[in-house]
């Protein structure tokens, strides 16, 4: 929010855009991350109250998806960190032969200001 | 009237003339043909319906049946629907290229034979390239160039792979073969190229983000779902294919989670739902193999979506990379629900199109009992919900405000954002209609209680580790950077190597030449010592070498002729 | 033989063909000198191909399933008397030489002026003539000392016709001097060869001399003979190493005269070859194929290879195309070496294809020396845009120089490899397709330097005139049409083949019976022992 041009009208934004604008309130968002926080918790219990119709032993187990999904993702992003380590160069380190280090041509694009 | 020509002649037809015709007409042409082939396709009898004969071998040009008829219809869905996004495009260039492309591919699947798969598969490499260079920058004519190189060196392969069947067996029908020969590997190799198959898939990630902001998102949906098409037509129920498609599905998530370039970000996420084709291909079953079409169908439509969104971006602000983005939700509120409605299909929610398809191959993997591949399975598709899901949404539109206002994508790309997402959901919602046109019967329920309900654990629990991560500060930034992939191997560490062995052979060379310089030279000096002085003789001694040469030669001949 | 009977009493102008077919230009030839009217000159040059081309359409037309024109000069009958005659094989190489010089004379009257000046253009054309000659002579004569007597003819010219390009660089004096000096060296050990046959069989007629080969089979003086005809004509055939004098002369010769011998002459010197391997000598000779597997093999190899390297590193667009010509004879030589139909058809067909396919792209070259008066990469930047036709012919001729499917030079390669296969020397089949690789790289450079430079300046602004651009279109379109039609270009060389192999050239029924009047010029049209209509896949038919 550093960036934020001094003069932002938000009267001017499309209708829709006014609409999702309390997204920028950092309190709404903390709302937004209980709700998720309550969402899983209701969707962890629910596996207690069905059926559950399944190939495999390990699925039976209680919240199998919900953990494995939290603990593998948890993991994913860990290594991908990891990875930056080795992995991760200067944008322009295949110059000029790549486009990363370039800018995309602007006679090719309608760059538009919105101005409501 | 459908049986008179070639589908893909329409194409080829609509190419030749397009660039006589006005624009505004061209408009018209560009999203009438597709719509055409479309019709044409749906309404085509199965069976081999045109033959032409070609230096003595029959070439099937339209074999029509399930599996080639579901991809036909969804080319051509997605030609229109990519068309239609580059309404404004006023490039002939990019135009034709971008009809003889779709029509290329169209041919392919129809292609009963392989050589005539050959031709079109080399169709296709030829004519995306110019989506590619049609961004005229230098950077691009590189990665243009690298990826024709990848691109037609698949054709030889298939060409090959091609001749030494035709000599193993004494015929070029495409049909079903068993790895094992020469021939078959070749074939094999060249359909992974195409696929992107692990080691093999530089060229997807290198070359997509390079094209222009509309070849993109045509580029997308043709060239791997081909060689998809060619894998379940060819290798179909080929075991390692499972292990190939697990691991296909499992590295690029990583790559995705640290690559700042979004539209690199979607490539390597349409290498990982690749995988999940690859594994359905490999896997083999009915019910698998309806699994690798309706996916392939869902995923192009999806994979376009994203694309378009992002495209629709860079249109407006000029850059697509997740560090220079963000807070766009506020202008551009339209293409950020295209974009969500794009990242939900991928991510299989409930009543979006991914989950109705990709579960499909999910059940198949566990039927067969490959547990492991499953499980792997799962992991991707958390991990795709990872980084195209929600990533991909959350850095252009949301994150920290980069404090751009750009203005809502134009009104044609707004359209084909919106049929394409109308198609997503409704396909979730409905998915009877992608069904009966599956290769196989296959009743298949996707929408049970356990399924919804797992489904919604798994994502909302990635979700759940996404935020925590977030707003622990642990989730890696995104930066300015670009990462090594296997490219690097022909990109840095080839070219380097070959400087350093260039350097020793030139050197090894021109001593060895002068070497050979002077032993020539002094031989024919003494040759010729008698005829001169020394400037005459430097006159004449390439006359003097040629007709030493035929004296060897002739000296031989004689031996040859005379030893036998 | 009951058609002698018919013969006498038919002598009609149509009967007459094969003698026409040479005499027509070679009369032409002094007739232009004679008259010495400028304006002329060129006129009467290209009537006397076209007329050449109609008869060699009438002859194809003729022999193409097969059978040949036997015609006895000034009514002595063979052996004694010389004899032309005509089958498929040669046919198609008439053809192809008439074919050119059509096509390529409308291109020559613009280029040539340019190149070397009006003033000797009376000489010039009256030199073209008698080259033409030579080549058609070579290629119909069925007299072995004939052939020399052609072969000379044609060099001769050739030698002249290479120093006019002295007039825009004097490096083309040395390139015709080393091409006489290798030519004749060439010709001699063809004629030295010739020498032995005749020693050792006492004929001259090149059936003749077949049969009695056959009858008393090899021995030292036959197998010297062999050498020494192969080696003399491999300097003509530019077969590496013998190779030398080629790029030179292709370089520094004015455009449209390189047109006219890449496309044909090197071509009429491999129909020498065929017929002496296959027709005179029969591949039955072990020492014939020891040459072929241990001389011609390799150096095709080495020709395909090398050459095509050095193709890709030369700055000058002429010379690259000349160094890819060499190329391109290893796979006529490889095809030869391959021994069965499918090999002898693709070398065939790769003469002709070949052919047009170096013609259209020297007519570019020649198009952009008119306009910027080099062929250097460095002054033809950008050119393809600024001169779009010439450019997309260019285009259409690498593409099949590289044998891209569609295009008539992925026909010959794909035979060429077939024949590796059916010989299960699926090793040559992929040195084929990676020197194809080549190929893309010297043709890419080419084309990355008309296309993707930036032109030098504005000076070109428009294709070439008419007369050259309609000829390169014609070729251009033939490229493409020879790459998708080929019932002429591989049913005549199918047919071909298939005699060749069977060594028929004449040793089907044609003794002529003792009663026959010796005065008969005998052109009768035998047919060949047809194998099926359908084109037969093994050549077993004997006569």
């Amino acid at each position: 929010m550093a960036k934020r041009p001094k003069k932002d009208n938000p009267e001017k934004f499309p209708r829709l855009g006014q609409l999702f604008l309390w997204a920028d309130n950092p309190e709404s968002v903390n709302r937004l991350v209980y709700g998720l926080y309550m969402l899983c918790a209701l969707l962890f219990l629910a596996d207690f109250f069905y059926e559950k119709h399944v190939y495999l032993r390990e699925e039976e187990f209680p919240g199998f998806y919900a953990l494995y999904g939290f603990f593998m993702c948890a993991l994913l992003v860990i290594c991908a960190k990891g990875m930056r380590i080795v992995l991760k160069r200067d944008e322009d380190y295949y110059a000029p032969k790549d486009v990363e280090s370039e800018d995309y041509p602007e006679d090719q694009l309608d760059k538009a200001e919105n101005d409501g | 009237m459908a049986e008179l020509f070639p589908v893909s002649f329409l194409f080829f037809a609509a190419a030749l003339v397009l660039p006589l015709l006005p624009m505004m007409v061209r408009s018209f042409l560009l999203l009438g043909v597709p719509v055409l082939s479309g019709m044409i396709v749906w309404s085509l009898p199965e069976g081999m319906l045109w033959q032409v004969s070609f230096f003595g071998f029959e070439l099937e040009l339209m074999r029509v049946d399930p599996l080639s008829r579901i991809f036909a219809l969804i080319f051509s869905l997605a030609a229109f629907l990519g068309n239609l996004y580059a309404w404004h495009v006023r490039d002939t260039v990019q135009q034709v290229a971008a009809l003889l492309y779709v029509g290329s591919a169209i041919g392919a699947v129809l292609a009963g034979d392989l050589l005539t798969l050959f031709f079109y598969w080399e169709g296709t490499a030829i004519a995306s390239v110019f989506l590619i260079w049609a961004r005229g920058t230098e950077g691009a004519y590189w990665t243009g160039m690298r990826y024709l190189i990848i691109q037609i060196g698949s054709g030889v392969l298939l060409m090959a792979g091609a001749v030494v069947w035709y000599h193993e067996t004494g015929s070029l029908a495409f049909e079903r073969m068993t790895l094992g020969s020469l021939a078959t590997w070749l074939i094999f190799i060249s359909f992974g190229i195409k696929c992107a198959f692990p080691l093999l898939h530089n060229w997807l990630q290198d070359s997509y983000p390079a094209a222009t902001v509309t070849g993109t998102v045509i580029l997308s949906a043709f060239t791997t779902k081909l060689a998809v098409y060619a894998l379940a037509r060819g290798f179909a129920g080929t075991e390692i294919l499972v292990y190939i498609g697990a691991v296909m599905t499992l590295f690029p998530i990583f790559y995705a989670v640290i690559e700042n370039d979004l539209r690199r970000v979607l490539a390597y996420s349409l290498n990982n739902q690749l995988g999940f084709m690859v594994v359905g291909v490999g896997i083999g079953t009915e019910l698998a193999l309806n699994g690798t079409a309706a996916h392939a169908f869902a995923h192009i439509l999806y994979k376009a979506l994203l694309f378009m969104s992002v495209g629709a971006v860079l249109f407006r602000t000029g850059t697509a990379k997740g560090s220079e983005l963000g807070g766009l939700y506020k202008t551009m509120p339209l293409t950020m629900i295209f974009c969500v409605v794009g990242a939900a299909s991928i991510s299989a929610f409930p009543l979006f199109s991914g989950f109705v398809t990709k579960s499909m191959i999910l059940s198949a993997a566990v039927k067969e009992h490959y547990y492991i591949v499953w499980a792997i399975l799962l992991f991707a598709s958390a991990g795709v919900f990872h980084h195209s899901g929600i990533k991909i949404p959350y850095f252009a539109f949301f994150a920290h405000d980069s404090g751009m206002r750009p203005k809502e994508a134009p009104t044609h790309m707004l359209l084909a954002m919106g049929i394409t997402a109308f198609l997503c959901i409704a396909i979730g919602v409905y998915p009877a209609p992608l069904y009966a046109l599956l290769p196989y019967d296959v009743t298949y329920h996707s929408y049970t209680t356990t399924h919804v309900i797992t489904q919604l654990q798994l994502l909302f629990f990635s979700a759940l580790a996404f935020t925590v991560l977030m707003r622990t500060g642990i989730y890696p930034p995104e930066l300015k950077s670009v990462n090594l992939d296997s490219d690097w191997i022909y990109r840095k560490a080839a070219p380097r190597v070959i400087g350093v062995l260039a350097s020793y052979v030139s050197q090894i060379n021109s001593s060895v030449l002068t070497f050979l310089n002077n032993r020539v030279k002094n031989t024919i000096n003494r040759l010729y010592r008698s005829y001169g002085p020394e400037g005459r003789m430097a006159s004449t001694w390439p006359t003097g070498a040629m007709v030493l040469s035929i004296a060897l030669l002739l000296g031989a001949t004689l031996l040859v002729n005379f030893a036998g | 033989m009951a058609t002698a009977e018919v013969a006498v009493a038919s002598k009609t102008l149509a009967d007459h063909l094969p003698v026409l077919q040479v005499v027509v230009p070679l009369v032409t030839s002094p007739l232009i000198v004679v008259i010495g009217v400028r304006s002329l000159a060129w006129p009467l040059a290209f009537i006397a191909s076209v007329i050449a081309f109609i008869i060699s359409c009438l002859l194809l037309y003729q022999v193409i399933d097969g059978g040949f024109i036997s015609y006895a000069i000034g009514g002595w009958a063979p052996p004694l008397g010389i004899e032309y005659r005509v089958d498929a094989t040669n046919a198609l190489l008439l053809f192809l030489i008439s074919g050119i010089s059509v096509i390529g004379l409308p291109y020559a009257l613009t280029s040539i002026r340019f190149e070397i000046g009006a003033k000797n253009e009376t000489l010039f054309y009256a030199c073209y003539l008698l080259c033409f000659t030579g080549l058609l002579g070579v290629v119909i004569t069925g007299d072995a000392f004939n052939i020399f007597v052609f072969l000379e003819i044609s060099s001769l010219s050739t030698y002249v016709l290479v120093a006019q390009g002295a007039i825009r660089d004097k490096r083309a004096l040395t390139a015709a001097y080393d091409y006489l000096i290798m030519g004749t060296i060439g010709a001699t050990f063809f004629v030295i060869g010739i020498g032995m046959l005749y020693m050792s069989t006492g004929t001259l007629n090149l059936a003749d001399i077949a049969d009695r080969i056959a009858d008393q089979g090899s021995n030292r003086t036959i197998r010297a003979a062999f050498a020494f005809i192969v080696v003399g004509m491999g300097l003509k055939v530019a077969l590496v190493p013998l190779h030398l004098w080629l790029p030179n002369a292709y370089t520094f010769a004015p455009s449209a005269v390189t047109v006219f011998l890449a496309a044909t002459s090197t071509k009429a010197a491999v129909y020498v070859l065929l017929r002496f391997m296959f027709s005179v000598y029969h591949p039955s000779f072990i020492f014939e194929v020891n040459t072929l597997y241990f001389i011609f093999i390799p150096f095709a190899l080495l020709a395909m290879f090398a050459a095509s390297f050095v193709a890709i590193f030369q700055s000058d667009f002429k010379r690259m195309l000349a160094y890819s010509s060499i190329a391109q004879i290893g796979y006529m030589l490889m095809g030869i070496a391959m021994l069965n139909v499918a090999g002898l058809t693709s070398t065939i067909v790769h003469m002709f294809n070949h052919g047009i396919t170096k013609a259209v792209l020297f007519m570019g070259v020649g198009a952009f020396v008119l306009k910027v008066g080099s062929s250097f990469y460095d002054s033809i930047h950008g050119l393809g845009r600024r001169m779009p036709i010439t450019g997309a012919c260019i285009v259409i001729g690498g593409l099949s120089l590289i044998g891209v499917p569609g295009t008539a030079g992925f026909i010959s390669k794909w035979m060429l490899m077939q024949a590796a296969f059916e010989n299960g020397f699926w090793w040559i089949a992929v040195l084929v397709v990676l020197s194809s690789l080549l190929a893309v790289a010297y043709v890419w450079r080419a084309l990355d330097v008309i296309y993707l430079k930036a032109p030098l300046d504005d000076s070109v602004t428009r294709d070439p005139p008419l007369t050259m651009l309609i000829p390169m279109i014609i070729l251009a379109v033939a490229c493409v049409w020879f790459g998708i039609d080929t019932t002429i270009s591989i049913g005549a060389a199918s047919t071909a083949a298939e005699s060749l192999l069977n060594g028929s050239f004449g040793m089907m029924p044609t003794e002529i019976p003792a009663e026959m009047p010796a005065e008969v010029p005998a052109p009768t049209i035998e047919s060949a022992p047809e194998p099926e209509t359908a084109p037969a896949p093994a050549p077993t038919e004997s006569q």
